[in-house]
């Protein structure tokens, strides 16, 4: 263990920009990144599979109000949901007086509610349009073995949807990595917030910038095979049969 | 009525960067695609392995990220080039890195790369036939080309390119983070002066959705002009 | 000798895909108003070897003549090219080639395909080309239909403008490439009379077909391929009428 510090800090020994503290800095901004990805993307799935549900009722004052809330979230850049939440919530007057404030006032949450509100826009659609390809015959013979409505919708639909949703949902996925770049903008200290910081601070653009974009790439990588590994495992039965 | 506080008039200049900024990234990016579809169906192994890392690191990498790496990386590249000029031939010029140009090169740059991937599929989905034939009656390639690949490939490519202009109409929105004055920062800046951020940020989302829909009605009928021939009439 | 040279001369012409040579040498010559008659089984190389003709496929080996011309190859890591691709292009612009599939512009009407290679390949006038244009889709009865996409017209019709638009390169030779195997039965009489009447006015072609009736009665020579080889040419009663190899006798004999 030693010698590994050892060996880490003569590495660093004649770097001025990558020192522990400068590391410790990427470490802490790759803490607050994952956090805020995956909890939106948690909150977002768990949101969106109700909302594809109503997206592909038969009724219109179902269907249309959740068809508008994707429609905007889709339709404009997520910083200005973003500002939308963020000041917003800032701005709501005497809210400085209440209980809330130490947590709103910390970027984290209006940032978080902003990007469980957009990836959960665009998973319902990706979710609504797995449940319409689901096949006729599939559908047909539920109902000839008399499920009901429900039953149907719970045992055959949503776990084919689901796994043909897989390939897009892992792009939304790798979208949202990238999205989650603009917490920066509102003062949060994640990824990009460190490298900016860094920045800032050596005015070293290239070296601040290229090891998170290095970064960035690793996780969008591990992402990727994720659910390249997901899809071998769910979608086998998809596969033509050799051998 | 809305009461914009006197930022209407800048809120509407804002609009107009976006725009330009937009549509002259979107010229550079389908410029960009091409080159990278070219590159990645050459026969050459060294144009299609770096059409392949340029649209692998670009699609790896948040805009944002290479956004600020090009925007500040490229000012540093500027005065070191003007330095090297000063020190060595004593040339004295000062080259101000614009914003705009540098929001445009990096907006292109990005999304160069996915319309690379979406003019790759619809080249070669061109039926093969169609080539012969111009081959066939003695046309050249660039002929062919003109008047019978990139017709046909549009038809395939518009759904993929129309995809890729609404989210690069959005990336547009990052440029506020850099400096450029489109309407998200003028809505922000008056946002914070005001604490009135409703006010200002939801006419600029509206305006986001106008853009959208009066390129998806453009879009539509260019299908329709492109489809001509294929069929469904 | 001959004061004109020859239209297409082709000798020796060699051609692999991978390890299968497809074709073991091939030589063909057309003369001004040859009807030359490509037959053979599938898989025997004649379509290939007519796509050689016009460089659609680049021959391994072998030499081409066009209107007396020389084609220069030369060898690249690729494996043999052309040397000089405008002189290839210049050399397909003089022969028009009729396509299994028609092939017709999918995005341009009837009309559009017939006058965009003399317009943009052999830079004639505009109102020149659509002249001659509707000229040739009267002969091939189409003149209702040069508003037409091709996807709104029957194969036969198709087939038919692919011919007129054969035609409008004034072409020194035409090759047809099975021109009705992609018909349906009652269409083929048609396209079949258009080839009929080009040959009678003493149109040089080279035709890949099935249609023994129309290599019978129309050519002036018959080839039958075989596995990449010559097996046996001459005038068609002599090949057709009194077949020597056994392979012809059986490719020739009714099929039940």
């Amino acid at each position: 263990m030693l010698d590994i510090s050892a060996w880490f800090n003569d590495l660093l020994a004649d770097n001025l920009i990558f020192t522990p503290t400068t590391l410790g800095y990427y470490w802490e901004g790759l803490v607050t990144t994952t956090q805020l990805v995956f909890l939106s993307l948690v909150a977002g799935l768990i949101l969106a599979v109700p909302l594809a549900i109503m997206r592909s009722s038969k009724h219109k004052w179902i269907s249309l109000p959740v068809y508008l809330y994707t429609y905007v979230f889709r339709g404009t850049p997520l910083l200005i949901q973003l500002y939308i939440i963020y000041y917003g919530v800032v701005f709501i007057d005497g809210i400085q007086e209440t209980f809330l404030w130490p947590v709103l006032k910390e970027a984290f949450y209006p940032a978080l509610i902003a990007f469980t509100l957009n990836t959960a826009a665009y998973t319902t659609e990706i979710f609504r349009g797995a449940i319409k390809a689901t096949s006729k015959g599939e559908i047909e013979a539920a109902r000839a073995y008399g499920m009901s409505q429900n039953l149907m919708m719970r045992r055959i639909i949503l776990p084919s949807a689901f796994r043909r949703a897989l390939p897009a949902y892992g792009n939304e996925v790798i979208f949202m990595l990238h999205a989650s770049a603009i917490a920066s903008v509102v003062t949060l200290m994640d990824l990009t917030g460190a490298a900016r910081f860094v920045y800032a601070r050596f005015y070293a653009p290239f070296d601040a910038f290229l090891f998170v974009a290095a970064i960035y790439l690793c996780l969008t990588f591990a992402i990727l095979y994720f659910f390249r590994f997901l899809e071998k495992k769910l979608l086998a039965h998809l596969r033509p049969q050799n051998s | 009525m809305l009461d914009l506080q006197g930022y209407g008039p800048r809120l509407i200049e804002g609009a107009g960067v976006t725009v330009q900024l937009a549509v002259l990234s979107l010229i550079l990016a389908i410029l960009l695609g091409l080159l990278t579809a070219s590159a990645k169906m050459s026969r050459n192994w060294l144009l299609r392995r770096t059409a392949t890392v340029y649209t692998t690191v670009i699609r790896g990498v948040p805009d944002l990220v290479l956004m600020m790496l090009l925007f500040f990386g490229g000012q540093i590249g500027v005065n070191a080039i003007s330095d090297m000029l000063y020190y060595n031939y004593d040339i004295d010029i000062y080259i101000n890195f614009n914003a705009f140009a540098a929001g445009v090169l990096t907006i292109g740059f990005i999304f160069g790369a996915y319309m690379g991937e979406t003019f790759r599929g619809a080249f070669m989905a061109v039926d093969n036939g169609q080539i012969e034939a111009g081959k066939a009656y003695g046309m050249s390639n660039a002929l062919v080309f003109r008047r019978i690949r990139f017709p046909q490939m549009m038809r395939h490519a518009l759904p993929g390119l129309s995809n890729n202009w609404m989210v690069l109409l959005k990336t547009t929105a990052l440029v506020s983070v850099i400096g450029l004055t489109d309407m998200v920062r003028v809505a922000a800046e008056a946002s914070r002066a005001t604490h009135e951020p409703f006010v200002f940020l939801i006419p600029v989302a509206a305006a986001y959705l106008l853009i959208a829909s009066v390129s998806e009605w453009i879009f539509a009928r260019l299908q329709k002009r492109y489809d001509i021939g294929f069929g469904g009439q | 000798m001959a004061a004109t040279p020859t239209p297409l001369e082709v000798r020796n012409i060699k051609k692999r895909f991978g390890d299968t040579e497809v074709l073991k040498g091939l030589s063909l010559e057309a003369q001004k108003g040859d009807v030359i008659t490509l037959i053979g089984a599938s898989g025997s190389g004649k379509s290939t070897f007519l796509r050689c003709m016009n460089l659609l496929e680049q021959p391994d080996d072998g030499e081409l003549y066009v209107h007396g011309e020389q084609i220069r190859f030369k060898t690249t890591k690729h494996g043999r090219e052309p040397a000089d691709w405008k002189q290839v292009v210049q050399m397909r612009a003089k022969l028009s080639m009729v396509f299994q599939s028609f092939n017709l512009w999918a995005h341009m009407t009837l009309l559009e395909n017939i006058i965009e290679a003399p317009i943009h390949v052999l830079g004639k006038p505009k109102k020149e080309a659509i002249e001659h244009a509707h000229a040739l889709l009267n002969r091939v009865g189409l003149s209702a239909r040069a508003n037409a996409y091709p996807a709104q017209m029957s194969g036969g019709q198709q087939q038919r403008g692919a011919i007129a638009r054969a035609l409008a390169m004034n072409p020194e030779v035409m090759l047809f490439d099975e021109p009705t195997s992609a018909l349906d039965p009652e269409l083929v009489g048609d396209v079949l009379k258009v080839m009929r009447d080009l040959a009678n006015e003493g149109r040089t072609m080279v035709v890949v077909t099935h249609e023994m009736s129309f290599a019978r009665d129309v050519s002036s020579k018959v080839i039958y391929l075989h596995q990449g080889l010559v097996e046996e040419q001459g005038a068609p009663d002599d090949v057709l009428g009194n077949p020597q190899s056994p392979r012809l006798k059986q490719f020739l004999a009714p099929k039940y």
